[in-house]
């Protein structure tokens, strides 16, 4: 493997707007539309250049509550939204999720793959006017490293043996072995920069966050708001080009849906598929769907009989209509997974046409004649009442069962009893969850939950040939390498059936007709809100 | 005034005892609601080091009464402790919220007695006429509807279709009055209606059995006007056991704002027990709760001051008469 060079100087505004702005689902309820992102994806953007005016605050509305804002502590999404808005990371991610330099202007990696070395761009400051230099880089990732960080994502920086300054502009992290994700992780909002000087005198990132982000952190009023204003320092000029942002938390669904509605607020990505068409039909507001990685699975417990058995498994598995699923729980707005659970739109994508969208009840009996079940079985299936989606989904798949031969009852329990009775205690016979991945790595749609032993892996599925396949995934040098070794984990997953892979959810935006170049990220990010103005 | 005197510190005497009983009752009731404050805090991966740090860190895995004694003790100091959520001080939060829910319950309040006073007094007046079925009936039906439910009703026609209010949010009164008005209509009206059902059921009984006292008909012998008669004597009178009842219904309302605030995105003490219960976030239940539990009993202490204050047995004994 050859050096590797990444863009060299500042990410100019025609290679933002040239290659990255994709056009949307705008207004479709169409699966078949989901093709057509990846088929447009080479248009340019169609506005002048130039355009783009400064002003206005976006009011953005939420359901979550964020839990900190120091990197090292925030262990929710809600904390990194905020997070990735007040600091700045080496790299960033383009709309679909590919690496491309942020604060690093350049990076090179040796020819072993364990060197990286990132030249940093010149004259970036701290929002408190400190510069940014290699030091702040070596100091978050030590912070992050320490022993009792308490970080909730350490297994991203657990292969760094050094990060070692080079000078004032250049840094060098040291691996103990080939981390295929690794430019990746350093886009996550965990591996953000903080301020050396600040932090080591003693100053809370958690209470009042300082970075070098295009937005400054204002205030924060608990279960409520995030205020911020613009950071006329944010070193890609020009941008962002709102004055001030505002997070609104409302943790009522039907609440936040009426807001965006009715124009309380003018952003928000968490449209519940139900409410879509009812955005589509609103003049005032644009919607855009995007496939990520929000992928809803059932949960056979692969340690309760008959379910231990992997035929039984697989018939399960066949037995679920998909499209059903799509139709009748999202309204369209999913993609059915008829084999590996990487998406279509990553690399890591394998076409294996495993399940029929429809399902196969006749096979799924056949399966279960083979396990010595000709008569079927009963079984019971608790879903968490929290989520509309899987609340949705349990009848439908109840009655795909039941056409296999399988009696499955629902019983229903709300979120926090579900975790401690159910969840942390694998004490189900099937449950339904869903896994949103925010890196967009391979690696993260498939270890945390195939992997045995992993906090997540609740339906205990282990083998051998799984674990050996997910780790040479990871540290394989090239991406062809890593793409057929996530081929053959994608089949043995069908073959083992540890988990059932239902539907890819997609994430839902509406805001206002008025914001401009806003692109939604695949990861459900909001970092290129910086690229987006108010007409 | 050593009656009222007396009575006011009668009041204060048994406010602490009710309220530490009240705060017994709660951290029980909040401590065997199943599902576990750790996992809700740390989410769905937290591995279970992770979750026994937290219980250790929280006190969580000491005995209940243990953590009763160290709660109330910290309370008592004042500190109401830190969000497991978000890992804020809950105390601000809490004086911070507590002038949303006040001023709602207030405007909901005040818009239940502006409904119930006068159409009480007029379905008495008109005793049994099409009048007073009308308005009872009207009652009933305000009686039966859930308040979530008109807000509903009342978002969908207002805010989405006619779109004349917001649907939502909120702005303090000194910062833009107007505004704030006009946020606070659809949540004080939905609350209000359906209060004002009781109160009004409450104000005819009330009205009826002082029109037909012996002082009212010798008020009207002596040749009274019709008006002196309803205002001066009937009225004032009838609002005394209504008043009581008024402060109950205050101290529903002010407990009952949960589901309300939540709807119309407002800020206050509701909104805060309904994410404190979903996200098993004790600090922040137990404070909310007491702080309702507070302004209920205090509501109640008000009332029994002011209905002593208005007893014409009072007002005599004051003045020597």
């Amino acid at each position: 493997m050859g050096m590797q060079r990444g863009a060299i100087g500042a990410i100019g505004d025609d290679q933002q707007r040239g290659v990255a702005k994709r056009p949307m689902l705008d207004r479709s309820r169409s699966l078949a539309r989901v093709a057509l992102i990846a088929s447009l994806t080479a248009l340019p953007l169609a506005g002048p250049a130039g355009a783009q005016q400064h002003g206005g605050t976006l009011i953005a509305a939420f359901s979550a509550d964020p839990a900190g804002f120091d990197p090292v502590r925030g262990p929710s999404g809600m904390s990194h939204v905020v997070i990735e808005q007040v600091f700045s990371t080496l790299m960033l991610l383009d709309p679909d999720a590919n690496p491309i330099p942020g604060l690093a202007e350049s990076y090179e990696i040796s020819e072993d793959g364990l060197e990286y070395t990132f030249k940093l761009r010149e004259g970036v400051t701290f929002h408190n006017g400190d510069p940014l230099t290699a030091e702040d880089v070596k100091f978050s990732f030590d912070r992050l490293r320490a022993p009792d960080s308490g970080y909730s994502y350490g297994s991203q920086v657990e292969t760094i043996d050094e990060v070692e300054v080079v000078d004032p502009l250049t840094v060098k992290f040291k691996l103990s072995q080939v981390t295929g994700p690794f430019l990746i992780y350093m886009a996550f909002p965990g591996s953000s920069i903080v301020p050396k000087g600040l932090v080591e005198s003693g100053h809370d990132l958690n209470a009042h966050p300082i970075g070098s982000g295009p937005f400054k952190f204002v205030s924060y009023q608990p279960r409520s708001a995030i205020k911020f204003e613009r950071n006329p320092k944010y070193y890609e000029e020009g941008k962002p080009y709102f004055d001030a942002m505002e997070y609104r938390i409302i943790p009522d669904i039907t609440a936040l849906t009426n807001a965006v509605m009715s124009g309380v607020v003018n952003f928000s990505n968490e449209i519940p598929p139900k409410d879509w068409a009812t955005v589509q039909s609103n003049p005032d507001l644009v919607g855009k769907a995007i496939e990520g990685s929000r992928y809803y699975w059932l949960l056979p417990n692969n340690t309760r009989p008959p379910l231990d058995d992997l035929k039984v498994r697989q018939a399960v598995a066949h037995a679920i209509d998909r499209q059903a699923i799509v139709t009748g729980a999202f309204f369209g707005q999913a993609t059915p997974i008829l084999g590996g659970v990487i998406p279509q739109w990553n690399w890591g994508y394998a076409d294996l046409s495993h399940f029929s969208p429809r399902g196969d009840p006749e096979k799924a009996k056949q399966l279960l004649a083979e396990a010595g079940h000709s008569d079927g079985f009963e079984t019971s299936m608790t879903i968490a009442s929290s989520f509309p989606a899987m609340v949705a989904m349990a009848p439908i798949i109840q009655a795909n069962l039941q056409a296999a031969g399988i009696q499955a009852t629902i019983g229903t329990m709300e979120i926090p009893r579900y975790w401690d009775e159910v969840w942390s205690t694998s004490n189900f016979d099937i449950t339904t969850m869903y896994w949103l991945s925010p890196l967009a790595d391979p690696d993260d749609f498939v270890t945390n939950n195939y992997k045995c032993g992993m906090a997540i892996n609740v339906q205990k599925s282990c083998s051998d040939a799984m674990d050996d396949l997910l780790e040479r995934a990871k540290a394989a040098p090239t991406q062809e390498e890593r793409k057929e070794l996530y081929r053959q984990m994608q089949e043995l997953s069908l073959e083992e059936m540890g988990i059932v892979p239902l539907v890819n959810g997609w994430i839902l935006i509406a805001h206002t007709k008025d914001l401009q170049d806003y692109q939604p990220m695949r990861t459900g990010f909001l970092k290129t809100l910086k690229d987006a103005w108010f007409e | 005034l050593t009656h009222v005197l007396r009575l006011i510190a009668f009041r204060l005497l048994a406010f602490v005892p009710t309220l530490i009983a009240a705060s017994i009752v709660l951290f029980i009731a909040v401590n065997v609601v199943p599902g576990s404050a750790a996992k809700a805090a740390l989410g769905i991966d937290a591995t279970p080091q992770a979750i026994a740090r937290f219980e250790h860190q929280h006190r969580l895995d000491q005995p209940l009464h243990v953590q009763y004694l160290a709660w109330l003790g910290r309370v008592l100091r004042g500190d109401f402790g830190n969000s497991f959520q978000n890992h804020v001080p809950v105390g601000p939060e809490l004086l911070a919220r507590l002038p949303v829910t006040l001023e709602l319950s207030a405007l909901a309040f005040l818009i239940a007695n502006l409904i119930a006073v006068p159409l009480g007094a007029l379905a008495a007046y008109f005793h049994q006429s099409k009048v007073d079925v009308s308005v009872t009936f009207m009652a009933t039906v305000m009686g039966a509807i859930p308040n979530f439910w008109l807000a509903t009703l009342l978002i969908l026609l207002f805010a989405l279709t006619l779109r004349w209010l917001p649907a939502g949010g909120y702005v303090p009164f000194y910062d833009d009055p107007f505004r704030n008005l006009e946020l606070m209509v659809m949540p004080a009206v939905s609350l209000g209606i359906v209060s004002s059902a009781l109160l009004l059921r409450i104000m005819r009984a009330a009205m009826l059995e002082v029109l037909s006292s012996d002082y009212i008909r010798t008020a009207i012998a002596k040749g009274a006007s019709q008006s002196v008669v309803i205002w001066r004597h009937a009225i004032r009178n009838a609002l005394i056991p209504f008043l009581t009842v008024g402060a109950v219904e205050f101290g529903f309302l002010f407990g009952g704002v949960v589901i309300i605030e939540d709807m119309f995105l407002l800020p206050g003490i509701g909104s805060l027990v309904l994410v404190g219960i979903i996200n098993r976030d004790y600090p922040v239940l137990l404070a909310a709760a007491l702080v309702i539990t507070v302004v209920v009993l205090t509501a109640n202490m008000i009332v029994d001051l002011l209905g002593s204050l208005l007893d014409p047995r009072q007002v005599h004994a004051r003045s020597g008469r």
